[in-house]
């Protein structure tokens, strides 16, 4: 009885790593699709939703297969960046994830570790896949990307099969509190930093990272984000001589 | 010998430098300052701050800084950035002595001895040895380098591309040798990070690679921004997983009585002496480093020890010698960066960072070209340690009131702090943007067990390591056996190796592992 719970239980957490893989797998297409909503509004250059979710899904759907085909065919067709994304990239992690269900994790930090470095490694192939590469004996500008790339899916694999093959810690536990609001805090500073100002932006951005803990008390994290907040104000630009805007914009108009 | 009495007379001449300084507000009136010498002390005291304070690290500290230096002349700039790395030495011990927590991860294993003796009531004598054995480290490793500096110069412009290549090769298989944990992850951070230095422009033709169209990335990811994100962010937000409320437990009784006893001067010499050896080798090894060496000395110092069982219970060696090790190891690493142009570490890469900033390009050229700005820069370490002993005891009082800050307002501020630090390198907010992608880059690292430090090093080395791959193969035409048969190359090659097969044995992986696990139980 003991038994069988044990197996479903490790059946049940292979099932998540493996769906983890999956979205990893088309990570870059989503984080695209993601991008391109804003083109809507008129940010930026690029494609629209429409395109970008067609290219894909075609290129995941049929055109890869299709070129995998062709080229055990010995048909070498020039195929375009989203087939190649789904060659060089997606294909392999599916696999990958397919193969993890049958597997048994021994130790998931660093399996899991090993097969997202796995990804990243395969996302810098897929990224240098357009550039030159040898031109007779000096090397072009592709070449040692793929060659570290090539290096670093081996490692990775090594990696993974360590986490196979040996005991070894299971997942670590990630808190989400601190990550987030440290996040949200830079990323609101790098947004207000132009068009609000120093002084603003700053005391703002600190009370957002004060959140990232349930300890904080507020009256005191108020009173030392303004001091802060007045030192930072005549640090940098008054002592340092840094440029930097000190108000928000509509107030120094 | 005559050459080095010379080299460091022009040194001590930079630094003691005079200037006058007549500002509006003395109407007329000037005052003799020399800045060298005022960069030196606010280097020593932000460096023995930030090692006092954990949750804050050097990396960190000196790419913070690194935009404050535009202003300032290169000299000026270089010495105070020095002497938070050598001063961060100095406070981290004052840290693991009081409080049982390392202030710098390069005093973790200070803590384990340090403590016990502060809770025996002798932190007066802990904290007088650690700053004793520090000063001397320093002072040897200021003649060492003023020694090795104009010998290894030479040999260094006998190096062609091939035996730079083999030498950053050696290098990256140091830092594998030395880091903590698996030899495979070791490796795997190395070449994640060369992949990372290949974002941008290529070298050779201009084209932009794995750049995606994005012009901010068409210079390639900086390197501050990187090692703000890895060390400095992703720092904090391990920090917060733990709870803000660190488990302080500051030795409340007040610290009397600073003089060691005879007895203990008598038993931490030898110590002192041996950590400051060892010390300066790691320094000088590519990849060694502060950290390594603090754990290196500790554990030689409990193996030849008459009476192993002392340690852990307040043995005063247990102090004396990583704490000199450590000293002595952040000085020596200037060594490869000065002579050979190669950042043995990420402080070292910093300074590569600094060095470009103010139109410095580092190499063996600079010792001749700029003799004013090396040697100025290695008086300066000892003057800075000077300094620091005659500061640092008497102002213990204040660091330990610092520490009571709690964390839930210091992280904010280093948040907010190293946010400004990056965005005003280049006023890009974007770089602000990556450098927070970094810092979640190196939380998962964290939790999947990955060395940062290996990391930084390949990102660093990446661009060095690739030109001169490029240039030897294109003098070679194509060859790949130069790097054997040109016999620098060949040698260097072959330690790396052996090194390489070394480290994968399982007798000496167990060693090394004793090594690391030392500060854990």
């Amino acid at each position: 009885m003991a038994d069988t719970m044990g197996h479903s239980a490790t059946a049940n957490r292979n099932t998540s790593v493996a769906i983890g893989f999956c979205l990893l797998a088309i990570a870059p297409q989503i984080f695209e699709l993601v991008w391109s909503i804003g083109t809507i509004f008129g940010w930026g250059a690029g494609r629209g939703p429409a395109t970008v979710l067609i290219s894909h899904a075609t290129a995941l759907l049929a055109s890869a297969p299709a070129a995998l085909i062709g080229a055990i065919g010995g048909d070498t067709k020039k195929a375009s960046s989203d087939v190649l994304l789904a060659l060089i990239y997606s294909y392999p992690i599916f696999v990958v994830a397919i193969l993890t269900l049958f597997m048994t994790i021994k130790s998931a930090q660093d399996y899991i570790g090993g097969i997202v470095l796995m990804a990243l490694a395969l996302f810098a192939l897929w990224a240098s896949s357009d550039l030159q590469g040898m031109r007779g004996f000096s090397f072009g500008a592709g070449t040692a990307p793929r060659m570290f790339g090539g290096l670093l899916v081996a490692l990775g694999a090594g990696i993974a099969l360590t986490g196979l093959l040996t005991d070894g810690p299971a997942m670590a536990h990630y808190a989400w509190r601190g990550p987030l609001f440290v996040m949200v805090s830079i990323v609101f500073f790098a947004l207000a930093i132009r068009p609000l100002g120093v002084v603003v932006t700053a005391f703002a951005s600190f009370l957002i990272a004060a959140m990232g803990t349930h300890e904080t008390r507020w009256v005191e994290a108020i009173i030392v984000g303004a001091c802060l907040t007045l030192g930072c104000a005549l640090l940098f630009p008054y002592v340092l001589g840094l440029p930097m805007p000190m108000f928000p914009r509509f107030l120094a108009q | 010998m005559f050459d080095l009495f010379h080299n460091l007379g022009l040194g001590f001449g930079v630094v003691f430098q005079v200037s006058w300084w007549s500002p509006w507000w003395l109407y007329g009136l000037s005052l003799p300052i020399s800045i060298n010498i005022l960069m030196c002390l606010i280097g020593a005291l932000v460096g023995t701050l930030v090692g006092v304070l954990p949750g804050i690290g050097t990396v960190a500290t000196v790419a913070m800084l690194l935009p404050i230096t535009f202003g300032l002349p290169p000299v000026g700039a270089l010495i105070m950035l020095a002497g938070i790395y050598y001063g961060a030495q100095y406070g981290g011990s004052t840290t693991s002595i009081l409080v049982n927590i390392p202030g710098e991860a390069t005093s973790v294993v200070t803590a384990i001895d340090g403590h016990q003796m502060a809770k025996q009531g002798r932190a007066g004598p802990a904290l007088a040895i650690a700053a004793i054995g520090s000063f001397f480290a320093g002072c040897v490793a200021t003649v060492l380098i003023a020694v090795l500096g104009a010998p290894l110069t030479k040999l260094a412009l006998a190096f062609g591309p091939a035996e730079y290549f083999s030498l950053m090769v050696l290098g990256l298989i140091f830092a594998v040798v030395l880091a903590k944990g698996s030899v495979l992850k070791a490796i795997a951070m190395i070449v994640f990070g060369l992949l990372l230095s290949m974002v941008g422009s290529d070298i050779e033709t201009g084209a932009s690679r794995m750049a995606f169209n994005i012009p901010e990335l068409a210079d390639g990811l900086g390197f501050a921004t990187v090692a703000m994100g890895v060390f400095g962010f992703a720092e904090i937000i391990r920090n917060l997983d733990a709870g803000a409320e660190m488990n302080r437990d500051l030795v409340q009784q007040k610290i009397s009585g600073l003089m060691p006893t005879r007895k203990d001067l008598v038993d931490s010499t030898p110590a002192i002496l041996r950590g400051t050896v060892l010390g300066s080798i790691l320094g000088i090894l590519p990849g060694g480093g502060a950290v390594i060496a603090s754990f290196a000395s500790y554990t030689l110092e409990k193996k030849i020890a008459k009476n192993p069982s002392r340690f852990g219970r307040g043995a005063i060696e247990g102090v004396a010698a990583p704490e000199s090790a450590n000293n002595a190891a952040a000085q020596t690493s200037f060594i490869p960066l000065l002579t050979l142009g190669i950042p043995p570490n990420a402080v070292m890469a910093l300074m590569v960072g600094a060095m470009t900033i103010h139109g410095i390009v580092p190499g063996p050229q600079v010792m001749q070209k700029q003799p004013d700005l090396v040697w100025g820069m290695i008086a300066s370490m000892w003057i800075g340690n000077l300094m620091l002993i005659i500061i640092n005891l008497p102002l213990v009082g204040i660091w330990v009131r610092l520490l009571r800050v709690p964390y839930r307002l210091m992280f904010p501020s280093i948040v907010i702090f190293c946010a400004i630090g990056i965005y005003s390198v280049n006023n890009a907010p974007v770089d602000v943007i990556l450098a927070g992608v970094f810092g979640l880059v190196g939380y998962w690292l964290i939790k999947h067990d990955f060395e940062p430090a290996p990391l930084l090093l390949g990102m660093v080395l990446g661009p060095l390591m690739e030109e001169n791959l490029r240039r030897a193969l294109l003098i070679s035409r194509g060859d790949w056996s130069v790097f054997l048969t040109r016999p620098l190359s060949a040698v260097l090659l072959a330690i790396a190796a052996f090194l390489l097969v070394l480290t994968v044995l399982p007798a000496l992986r167990a060693k090394r592992d004793e090594v690391f696990t030392e500060s854990e139980n």
